[in-house]
């Protein structure tokens, strides 16, 4: 039982580390074609295993509450427990901040979209079972809560000044 | 691992990211305002193509064999949670500015009745009915997915409503926002609120949105992620009753006093 937990982690752990080397990867390769972009730099390093060590905090987190008697809790996402975590862990020291700035933002988006393409390619035949009117009624529903959130945010911080 | 195809897997994805990274970020003039296409968008749109059955002979269904696309699909919330703990970086050394304008944070989560004022007209106009329910209740992601199968079930016209904009999301989501972002932000809108409005509730969908904000207004980029995850992170504890006590009750209401006489 404690070695089946252990390897779980492990596992974790390792599909961890390829996200973060797809990172540094992205990041050369994107300052190979653009020199003025954020290069490699010791500290991106630091800053990987940073959002690595938040990611498997985040992961220990959500796993130890799924015995949590409160059902939200038991549901909130894990990605919220990653960014909870690392938000915290930033509050308390600057050092996380610089470091995890050394990382190019959009590297990270670029493998995570590889990801997903690649994810979805058994559900493209699944198109079949939508029909075009609920492909336009999408366009309407994310340019909704888009526009909504926007058209109000807009107001508040015009109100607020900025 | 005992999957002997997964090194393809890796090799495709290094190759994939290269060509994304190469072709680089992309601005197309459409009218007055430019769309800016992101590494993401090719990335994505590249894997989608080449995933298309009638690609996926001889070599090519080693890489994307059943083992590899179900790596993908189990594992993609893992491969983002390195940028989930990037935006905590991003929130903190802001995180003044943003409680001095929390309550605009917390109004804007109101903007995601968005999905039930904008799509049930349109999905009531275009003939749908009950399927309508579960396509508008909100974008369809995991939150309205449990919600609806609760409720009607999968099986029944609210639950494949609900799916059907599942899929639609998951395939086209991301690029959907990538463009609506900076077609907005030329429109005029200010940039911080939509950054602000980017936590829709979609980690990719919020990721696309505002990555393409920051590849228009570089000079912002600490704001826009700060204030587009910091939403998101507000979404995440609000989405589900801002969408049980407000989108629910406000979608019952309308969709009744829209097909009276006909349903």
């Amino acid at each position: 039982m404690a070695n089946m937990l252990t390897n779980k982690y492990i596992k974790y752990g390792l599909i961890l580390l390829l996200s973060v080397s797809l990172i540094v990867f992205t990041q050369e390769i994107k300052h190979l074609k653009n020199p003025d972009s954020m290069p490699v730099t010791p500290m991106t390093f630091i800053g990987l295993s940073s959002l690595w060590l938040f990611s498997m905090i985040g992961i220990g987190i959500s796993d130890v509450l799924q015995k949590s008697p409160v059902k939200f809790v038991r549901e909130f996402p894990v990605l919220g427990w990653v960014s909870i975590t690392s938000l915290v862990l930033c509050l308390l020291s600057d050092f996380f901040i610089t470091a995890i700035q050394a990382v190019d933002f959009l590297s990270i988006t670029t493998p995570i979209l590889t990801f997903a393409g690649i994810s979805v390619a058994n559900r493209l035949v699944d198109l079949r079972k939508t029909s075009w009117k609920i492909a336009i009624v999408a366009m309407f529903v994310f340019t909704g809560t888009y526009l909504g959130s926007t058209l109000i945010a807009s107001l508040g911080l015009y109100l607020a000044g900025n | 691992m005992k999957n002997k195809n997964f090194i393809f897997l890796i090799i495709f994805v290094l190759v994939i990211i290269t060509i994304a990274e190469m072709i680089g970020f992309q601005s197309i003039p459409v009218g007055s305002i430019s769309i800016g296409l992101l590494p993401l968008v090719f990335a994505i749109v590249i894997t989608m193509i080449l995933g298309l059955q009638l690609f996926r002979k001889g070599f090519w269904k080693n890489v994307y064999s059943k083992a590899n696309i179900d790596f993908a699909g189990k594992y993609l919330i893992f491969i983002m949670l390195p940028l989930m703990a990037r935006y905590g970086a991003d929130v903190a050394p802001q995180i003044r500015e943003i409680l001095q304008v929390g309550w605009v944070f917390l109004f804007q989560e109101i903007g995601n009745l968005g999905t039930v004022l904008f799509g049930l007209p349109i999905a009531i106009l275009l003939g749908l009915r009950r399927e309508a329910i579960g396509a508008t209740l909100g974008i369809g992601r995991e939150g309205e997915l449990a919600y609806i199968s609760e409720k009607y079930t999968l099986n029944s016209s609210e639950g494949r409503g609900v799916l059907s904009l599942y899929i639609i999301g998951t395939l086209f989501g991301t690029i959907f926002f990538s463009i609506l972002a900076p077609v907005l932000l030329g429109v005029g809108f200010p940039v911080e609120a939509l950054a602000m409005a980017s936590g829709v509730g979609s980690g990719s969908m919020m990721s696309a949105a505002s990555a393409s904000l920051v590849a228009q207004v570089p000079d912002m980029e600490s704001t826009i992620l700060a204030y587009a995850s910091a939403s998101q992170l507000l979404t995440s504890f609000l989405g589900t009753f801002t969408m049980v006590f407000l989108a629910a009750p406000l979608q019952k209401f309308m969709y009744k006093f829209m097909v009276r006489g006909d349903a």
